[in-house]
């Protein structure tokens, strides 16, 4: 029982701050962990990274090893990483970085360090900030409420499927494509197999956790040629389990039901100016007064929102 | 609790970001006073109105989450606006008005009473229902009827796929198109009686029209008591 939502403003700002409030609404849902992709302005060249290293005390040797992967790769850092740490083992780190020559290569050399650091998300656009704990707790350790963007997404998780593990938090990066993130509610039923094929077609995966092959299957989709609303429909019939899940691209977002209509999804659309969220007091929380809702209830749905009206369907 | 309202002798509970736990308190020694109750700005909150007893009258302005009129004993509970999951579940006395759309598993597990959606309802209407009426003047959603084991659910405005699957003694009427049915399901032309007696359920709602053309779907109880070597049940599911 996750909690999801998305938002997309009607010009940037306070992004950060309304996927917090969402999210707090839904806390109830699940408070193993917390996690925002926030989709800030984007850069022409360069990524920022947004990942985690699993043990500070070797936070400063894995950062050379990993800056020494970027070198060979024709990038290195534009600035000095950012890192934020607590009492657990775990640190978060923001990194921006210059183009490696060849990004799927890059990445691929790069994951084999994801033992001590692992890269959460990548993109012009996207950041990827997830922890254990509630919606404020994360928020206020990674200054959340601070970002600024156009749209984004969020999650509560109650762990089901795998362990409470930081890196196993919501939301997903379709790696290695950029700036490609989704959320999730419910179970994939099918999920080893979807993995193992895709595993096959060489693609990697970090955790044990179902929903990360929701991104990647979608992107891989997308890269054959779908459109993100085709790719959706396609995800209804792929996949065997209950499930609502949201995508976003730096075009917009988009959502899926399954076909037994278990996972529910409410929105409220003033033009362009949208929230989503798993409850509709949740979304309540960053649309004020009496507003037009629609619950997507029915099985088999899917939809897609553009940025500024941009149409994700043709 | 605030006295102050448009309404003679009515008593104003305001939501908004209080505990739940709180308004409840407030809402149940209103109850006590045999006043009739207005909560406002209730914001879609989950658990408004749950467990209240017989003879209250009480009315929350706006829209409300989920469980809203649960457990209620007797209750005459409106909703201006819409519900989220499961209005009026497991209810056993008393009626639940809707004003606009109901979401997921209204009046499931209910036992008596009347639960009255004037919009449209979401998937599991009356789902595992074991009694009285669940009235929807628009669409009844995804696999409504599921495992009702009694009781009845009437739609006036048509009823999604999957209808009345695996119902027991439960029965739905629908009016208008129903985009399909779920397995084990007779449909039946009601007798003249039958009608009479849904419209007896509709009257007090202001709700009978004789031009109605009602399906009646019922068990066909293939499943219920099906034959253990005889694929063909099993095949149905």
């Amino acid at each position: 029982m996750c909690g999801i939502a998305g938002r997309i403003l009607d010009a940037p700002g306070k992004v950060g701050a309304d996927l917090v409030d969402l999210m707090d609404a839904q806390e109830h849902r699940g408070a193993d962990s917390t996690g925002f992709a926030v989709y800030g302005l984007p850069r022409e060249t360069g990524c920022v990274l947004r990942g985690m290293g699993f043990d500070k005390s070797r936070q400063d040797a894995d950062i050379d090893v990993f800056e020494s992967i970027l070198r060979e790769h024709g990038s290195g850092f534009l600035s000095d990483p950012n890192i934020v740490t607590d009492q657990n083992r775990h640190y978060c780190i923001r990194m921006e970085i210059s183009d490696p020559s060849n990004l799927e290569a890059w990445v691929s050399d790069s994951d084999e360090l994801a033992g001590r650091i692992e890269v959460q998300s990548c993109g012009r656009s996207l950041e990827i900030i997830k922890d254990i704990g509630g919606s404020e707790a994360v928020a206020e350790k990674h200054g959340v409420r601070d970002l600024i963007g156009t749209h984004g997404l969020g999650h509560a998780r109650l762990a089901t499927e795998s362990s409470v593990l930081p890196n196993a938090s919501h939301p997903f990066w379709a790696r290695p494509f950029l700036d490609v993130a989704i959320v999730h509610n419910g179970q994939i039923t099918d999920y080893f197999t979807w993995r193992d094929k895709l595993r096959r077609m060489g693609y990697r995966f970090m955790t044990e956790n179902d929903s990360e092959l929701i991104a990647v299957w979608a992107s891989d989709q997308m890269k054959a040629g779908l459109t993100m609303e085709q790719a959706l429909k396609k995800s209804i019939a792929s996949f065997d389990g209950v499930f609502t899940y949201m995508i976003a691209t730096p075009d917009g977002i988009g959502f899926a039901k399954d076909r037994f209509a278990m996972k529910p999804l409410v929105v409220v659309n003033r033009n362009g100016d949208l929230a989503a969220a798993t409850e509709e007091q949740a979304v309540r929380r960053v649309m004020a007064g009496e507003c037009d809702v629609i619950n997507f209830d029915g099985p088999s749905l899917t939809g897609t929102w553009g940025v500024g009206n941009r149409s994700l369907a043709a | 609790m605030n006295e102050v309202s448009g309404k003679m002798d009515e008593i104003v509970i305001e939501v908004g970001k209080r505990h739940i736990r709180d308004v409840s308190q407030d809402i149940m020694a209103a109850c006590a006073t045999g006043r009739p109750i207005r909560v406002i700005d209730t914001l879609s909150r989950h658990n408004l109105g749950v467990g209240l007893p017989d003879n209250v009258d009480i009315t929350f302005e706006g829209s409300v989450g989920y469980y809203c009129g649960g457990l209620n004993t007797g209750a005459n509970i409106t909703v201006e606006r819409n519900c989220g999951w499961a209005v009026g579940e497991g209810m056993a006395k008393g009626h639940v008005t809707v004003g606009g759309y109901a979401g997921m598993s209204c009046g499931a597990a209910m036992i008596g009473g009347t639960v009255h959606v004037k919009g449209d309802a979401g998937p599991r209407v009356g789902v595992a229902m074991k009694g009285g009426n669940i009235v929807v003047e628009g669409k009844i959603g995804y696999q409504s009827g599921f495992m009702a084991h009694s009781g009845r659910i009437i739609a006036l405005g048509g009823a999604g796929e999957s209808c009345a699957d695996a119902l027991w003694q439960g029965e739905v009427w629908v009016a208008g198109e129903i985009d399909g049915l779920g397995v084990d399901v007779d449909v039946l032309d009601p007798t003249a009686e039958e009608v009479a007696e849904v419209d007896a359920i509709l009257d007090p709602l202001g709700l009978v029209d004789s031009s109605r053309n009602w399906r009646k779907m019922v068990s066909g109880q293939r499943l219920w008591y099906f034959e253990s070597r005889d694929a063909s049940a099993w095949l149905m599911i």
